[in-house]
């Protein structure tokens, strides 16, 4: 049963962005590329509005398991190496899975390779991903 | 109804698509207790033969494809693509596509694990409570962002 609201939940996400254009390809390369700012706009409005939400939950104690990530000296490594595969693949890991569901086939292989550096990473470097929440 | 599923199928403006993705982190938040993360999904997914726990990112993660569905759906462009357009129009090859693709995908799912989020645990909700982590990941993703595309494009574009 819990299983299927965090399932439900993850369907709402997907589909928010795939109407709010996240999972178009030519939608993150022309951001990039400074010809289209529409997803940098729905990336602000998102982070104010949580932002916002976060704070009134805070006023009440009802943050649940909200709390900043860890920092380590290799983060912004890591936020280099993400970003480059962002612009090659054009598309980030939620986005990927909804890509899929949109019937752009090519995404399993972006999956596949998120897998598969996921799992690189995990075996390979001793520095521990934020801790399971 | 009708006008209702006729409204979402219209393009969302920036700030619509906005406001719903900044909402959706407090209200899963109070409604869960959890915090929204997608790359820690796929660790959970690496791991699954390791010892039992909960694992809701993965089953949260496992929904993203339904709401693709749902959004695709509702756009009524029902099309499979089997390529990148983009990638087309510029003369790449089908096999070199998919291995950009791969190649940027592992470069995510490694980077993601070693900085700890992605655009959504990092980007939107660390951002959103001014998480230092966030902030410095966020600017990784932006720079190496903008420089690849900027280089790839570019070369991509004035080709012969």
């Amino acid at each position: 049963m819990k299983q299927l609201v965090f399932l439900a939940c993850g369907a709402g996400f997907g589909f928010l962005l795939s109407r709010a254009r996240a999972t178009d390809f030519d939608a993150i390369t022309d951001m990039f590329l400074l010809r289209d700012l529409h997803l940098m706009g729905v990336i602000g409005v998102a982070i104010a509005t949580a932002a916002v939400g976060i704070a009134l939950l805070r006023a009440r104690g009802r943050q649940g398991e909200l709390a900043p990530k860890p920092y380590h000296r290799l983060v912004f490594a890591g936020g280099l190496i993400f970003g480059v595969g962002w612009a090659l693949s054009g598309t980030c890991p939620g986005t990927a899975l909804a890509q899929v569901g949109e019937g752009r086939v090519y995404a399993l292989v972006t999956v596949l390779g998120i897998l598969a550096g996921t799992w690189l990473q995990l075996r390979s470097l001793h520095v521990k991903a934020a801790p399971a929440r | 109804m009708h006008t209702v599923v006729e409204l979402l199928a219209r393009p969302w403006p920036f700030w619509v698509a906005g406001f719903a993705l900044g909402a959706f982190v407090p209200l899963f938040a109070l409604a869960t207790g959890k915090a929204l993360g997608i790359s820690s999904g796929y660790a959970d997914a690496c791991d699954l033969a390791g010892p039992a726990r909960d694992r809701w990112k993965l089953w949260f993660v496992l929904g993203l494809p339904l709401g693709g569905l749902l959004g695709a759906s509702s756009e009524q462009t029902a099309a499979l693509e089997t390529s990148v357009a983009r990638f087309t129009a510029l003369g790449v090859p089908l096999g070199a596509q998919l291995g950009l693709l791969f190649a940027g995908g592992v470069l995510v799912g490694f980077g993601a694990r070693l900085a700890g989020g992605c655009t959504s645990g990092h980007s939107i909700v660390g951002v959103a409570q001014g998480a230092k982590a966030s902030l410095i990941a966020t600017l990784g993703f932006m720079v190496g962002g903008f420089a690849t595309a900027q280089l790839l494009f570019r070369w991509l574009e004035a080709r012969p």
